[in-house]
């Protein structure tokens, strides 16, 4: 007589790793960390790479994207997928933390290459045909970026990736306020008429 | 407002692409949240912009995060998820915010992670089983602490307690004090007074009756306690009005 088969219960690593962001956020909200876990493993590359450019230290990164991470698991509910992708949110919450972090004193002075940085600059696997697609979707975005007009990408990037504020930018730039913006803007209109067409976007 | 001219063009157009840029000064990013709300122009110009700003994070050099980084994030929410589930099954979580797009981060926040503390958004959990008795679960809205530091009170109809874990030790001849907060008037000091385990965990009874009680706190103070708090809170957890 053949052994019964063991059933594999729901939440199974096996079970979550087929099912799609949205449907794991699903069982997040319902407090389960086994869920979470997968959302982690597919997006905590992405958001410490994106942590780690902003605040160019792998200690403060950690910490921005640990409190990414957490704040994501305690406030789950409150993901809207009409707004986006769950990457998309993750990035999003690990950006403004970044933000946060640089705009405390003494980050943005001390921060530069110094630390082990050649040692994190270890890329990522790509394990999956998402990431493939990513991986080109990286290389569009860093060819519309580097079609930009040279202005227009430095205050998007002092903004962006820096922290900085407008009037800082203006500040630093010796620019009136309303050319920073204007920048910012024609900028990131010119990116959208390029990506568009790509379909690159995340 | 003369929205549907064809012609209008609102004045605060121009600060869409500094908001999805994350480059507004606060409190101009605040009266922009506001304006949004206001202003169906300037929402969908700012989804169009929002779009492309989500795009940068794909540009930037692809790195592998440290394996620790995921295990002390994994620690927590095992951690937290347990205690949820102890407040059982029907455990509500924080309401989904519509009021507005972006979420500025609360200033709580900001003062938070200047001291290098982790916080919680507050959860409250309410238990439907009727064999035990009702549990609320709230869990803290600022610990200070390692980053992965969390608090919870536990509430039965009798009995009430905090839960702590990953906190400091406190400073050198000090103890941690329970406060209680009302809408109005000074913090109430409690008999509770507590140290953490070597991993910074505690759990301690909070005593009194908790109904009028909107925060419950903890503060760092010398051996033996003090009427009045003489240092800022290390533990906050805001009570809802239920």
């Amino acid at each position: 007589m053949p052994k019964p088969l063991r059933q594999l219960d729901i939440s199974t690593p096996a079970k979550l790793r087929r099912l799609a962001d949205e449907e794991l956020m699903d069982l997040v909200c319902q407090n389960d960390a086994s869920a979470f876990e997968i959302v982690l493993e597919r997006h905590v590359d992405a958001a410490f790479s994106l942590a780690y450019r902003m605040v160019g230290r792998r200690s403060l990164a950690e910490d921005v994207v640990q409190e990414a991470l957490l704040s994501l698991w305690r406030t789950a509910p409150r993901y809207d997928r009409s707004r986006g992708s769950v990457r998309t949110w993750i990035l999003g919450i690990t950006h403004h933390r970044a933000v946060d972090a640089l705009r405390r004193d003494g980050v943005r002075t001390s921060r530069d290459v110094s630390d082990d940085a050649l040692q994190e600059q270890v890329p990522a696997p790509e394990r999956t045909d998402a990431e493939v697609i990513r991986r080109d979707q990286a290389e569009v975005m860093r060819a519309v970026l580097d079609q930009l007009p040279a202005e227009q990408l430095q205050v998007i990037e002092l903004a962006y990736f820096g922290g900085f504020t407008h009037t800082e930018i203006a500040e630093m730039l010796k620019l009136p306020i309303g050319t920073v913006k204007g920048r910012m803007r024609l900028g990131l209109e010119k990116m959208r008429n390029r990506i568009e067409p790509e379909g690159a976007i995340a | 407002m003369s929205r549907s001219e064809r012609d209008y063009e609102c004045p605060e157009r121009m600060q869409a692409a500094a908001y999805v840029l994350s480059a507004l000064e606060p409190e101009e990013a605040d009266r922009y949240g506001t304006h949004l709300s206001e202003c169906s122009q300037c929402r969908a110009d700012l989804a169009k912009l929002q779009t492309v700003a989500d795009s940068l994070p794909a540009s930037v050099p692809k790195l592998r995060a440290p394996v620790q980084l995921r295990e002390r994030v994994m620690v927590s929410v095992r951690r937290e998820a347990e205690l949820l589930q102890a407040a059982g099954p029907s455990a509500d979580r924080p309401e989904p915010r519509r009021e507005r797009r972006r979420l500025r981060v609360p200033q709580l926040l900001g003062v938070a992670l200047a001291v290098g503390v982790g916080v919680a958004v507050g959860v409250v959990l309410f238990s439907s089983g009727t064999t035990h008795p009702v549990t609320h679960v709230t869990v803290a809205q600022l610990v200070a602490g390692s980053p992965g530091a969390g608090a919870a009170l536990r509430q039965t109809d009798t009995h009430a307690e905090l839960v702590v874990h990953g906190m400091n030790q406190p400073p050198r001849g000090k103890i941690y004090e329970v406060w209680l907060a009302r809408e109005r008037g000074a913090p109430i000091a409690t008999n509770a007074l507590f140290g953490v385990s070597r991993s910074g965990g505690a759990s301690v009874n909070v005593p009194g009756d908790l109904a009028a009680v909107r925060r419950v706190m903890v503060t760092a103070e010398p051996r033996g306690g003090s009427t009045q708090p003489t240092s800022s809170p290390v533990v906050i957890v805001a009570l809802g009005s239920s």
